[in-house]
C-alpha cells in the first residue's frame, strides 16, 4: 500500500509548487500594482506594512528605547505646542501612529478629555510613556481606521504617515472620523530628509557597483501635501516646514540610530543586501562631502507640519463675489479710513 | 530561528566595530571621498571603479585595522 501514498505525496508537491503565491495567503505584490479588491485604482503598494510592523515591534523591544527617541520626542513636543495654540478643549482625541506616545506626555487632561492611541506595533503600545490623560490603546493601521464617522474632535499624527501606502486614502479616513469643526494636526518627514545619506549611498554604489538602488524611502513633496489635504476635504489648511539637523560621529552610527527608531527601509523595491565595501565607501564619501568642522557628520530631517479643519458652518468662509464695500485702490488712504471709522463709532 | 539570531548577532557585532576601524584610516577615506566628490563637479562623470585605486588603499587599511582589533580585542 506504499505506492499510492508515494504518488499522492508527489502530486501534492507538484500542486503546491505550481500554485501562485497570492492564493497561498502571501502578499507578494510587486510595487506599483494594486491589490485585487482595493477600493481606489490609484492605490500603490510601495511599503511592506508587515515588515514595518515587525521593525517597529523590534525597535520598541530594545533594552534602551530612550536612546533613539530624541527625534520623535522633539517632534511630539512641537505638535503638542500646536495643539495648545488652539484655544479649545478636545473631549475625544486620536493619536495615529503614536509609537510610545510622545505627544500625550506634553498635554494636560484639561486640554484632552480622552485619548485613543493607535499604532500597528503592539510592543510600542505596551511600553507607552506616562501621561495624565486617560488613554485607550488600539492596534490599528493608519489606512484602515476602525472608528465611526464623526467621532473625534482632534486627530494628531507624528512621524508615521510617511510609511503609509495610500496617503490620500489615509487622509480621507482621518477626515471621515473627525467631527465637523474637528482638527487634524500632523507631522511627517519631507523631501529633503536624509539627503546626505541618500547622496552618499548613491555615489558610493555607483562607483563600487556600477548602478544604485533606492535605500531611502520616497517622501512627499510639500506642494503635493497641500493638494492631498484639500482633496481629502480639509479646510483652512496650514502647512509649514521645519528642519532638524542632528550630528552623528559617523554614517554607521546614523544607520544604527535609524534602525533603533524603527525607521529602517521597508519598501518592496529595496535591495536586500548592502555590501560591506559599499557601506565603507559611502561612509568615506559622507564624511568627505558633508562633515562639520568638528569632524561629526550632519543628518537633516525635514519635517512638514500640517493642520487641517473639517468643515463646519461656524468656520470663516470666503465672502461672496460682489460683496466688497471698499476697493483696493483706496488702500493708500487706509489710515484716514480707519480713523474715520473709529470717530463714527 | 535561533540560528538566524546567532548569525544576525555576529554580523551586528562585526558591524559595530566598523566606526573604530574607519577612524584609523582617515587619510585613505578622505582621499577616496575627494576622488568621488571631484567626479560630481560639473563636467565630471561617475562610473564604476573610477576611484578603484583609492578604494583599494582604503580597504586594505580597513582590513589591517580589523585584524588589529581582532588580535588585540
Amino acid at each position: 500500500m506504499l505506492w499510492p501514498v508515494g504518488l499522492w505525496r508527489m502530486w501534492w508537491r507538484l500542486w503546491a509548487a505550481g500554485l501562485p503565491a497570492e492564493s497561498l495567503g502571501h502578499r507578494r505584490v510587486a510595487s506599483g500594482v494594486s491589490l485585487p479588491g482595493s477600493t481606489s485604482p490609484r492605490a500603490l503598494n510601495i511599503f511592506d506594512r508587515d515588515l514595518k510592523r515587525k521593525q517597529k515591534n523590534w525597535a520598541a523591544r530594545q533594552p534602551e528605547p530612550v536612546k533613539f527617541d530624541y527625534l520623535k520626542e522633539e517632534v511630539g513636543s512641537r505638535i503638542a505646542d500646536r495643539v495648545c495654540d488652539i484655544a479649545r478643549d478636545f473631549s475625544l482625541a486620536l493619536d495615529l501612529g503614536c509609537g510610545r506616545g510622545y505627544i500625550a506626555q506634553h498635554l494636560s487632561k484639561e486640554t484632552i478629555g480622552k485619548l485613543f492611541q493607535a499604532d500597528i506595533a503592539e510592543n510600542a503600545l505596551k511600553n507607552s510613556l506616562e501621561t495624565e490623560i486617560p488613554t485607550v490603546s488600539v492596534l490599528a493601521d493608519e489606512e484602515f481606521l476602525p472608528f465611526r464617522e464623526n467621532t473625534f474632535d482632534l486627530v494628531v499624527s507624528s512621524l508615521s504617515l510617511h510609511w503609509v501606502n495610500d496617503l490620500p486614502r489615509a487622509l480621507e479616513q482621518i477626515h471621515y472620523v473627525l467631527k465637523p469643526d474637528g482638527v487634524f494636526i500632523g507631522a511627517m518627514f519631507g523631501g529633503d530628509t536624509l539627503y546626505e545619506l541618500r547622496c552618499s549611498l548613491q555615489l558610493a554604489e555607483t562607483e563600487r557597483e556600477g548602478g544604485f538602488s533606492p535605500h531611502i524611502s520616497p517622501f512627499t513633496a510639500i506642494n503635493d501635501l497641500g493638494h492631498l489635504l484639500g482633496r481629502a476635504g480639509f479646510n483652512t489648511l496650514t502647512v509649514d516646514t521645519d528642519e532638524i539637523q542632528v550630528n552623528y560621529p559617523g554614517m554607521f552610527e546614523l544607520m544604527e540610530d535609524l534602525q533603533g527608531m524603527g525607521e529602517s527601509n521597508c519598501s518592496w523595491n529595496r535591495k536586500a543586501l548592502l555590501h560591506r565595501d559599499t557601506m565603507l565607501a559611502a561612509a568615506a564619501v559622507y564624511r568627505e562631502m558633508y562633515r562639520n568642522e568638528d569632524g561629526s557628520i550632519p543628518a537633516t530631517y525635514q519635517i512638514y507640519y500640517m493642520i487641517g479643519w473639517k468643515y463646519h458652518e461656524s468656520q470663516a468662509r470666503p465672502a461672496e463675489r460682489g460683496s466688497a464695500t471698499m476697493s483696493f485702490g483706496e488702500l493708500g488712504k487706509i489710515n484716514t479710513l480707519i480713523s474715520e471709522g473709529k470717530k463714527s463709532q | 530561528m535561533s540560528a538566524n539570531r546567532a548569525v544576525w548577532g555576529r554580523v551586528r557585532s562585526r558591524l559595530r566595530a566598523f566606526p573604530e576601524q574607519l577612524a584609523a584610516c582617515g587619510g585613505q577615506a578622505a582621499a577616496y571621498g575627494r576622488c568621488v566628490q571631484a567626479s560630481t563637479a560639473p563636467g565630471g562623470s561617475l562610473s564604476k571603479d573610477l576611484c578603484a585605486r583609492e578604494f583599494k588603499a582604503l580597504r586594505s587599511c580597513f582590513v589591517a585595522a580589523a585584524k588589529k582589533t581582532l588580535d588585540g580585542g
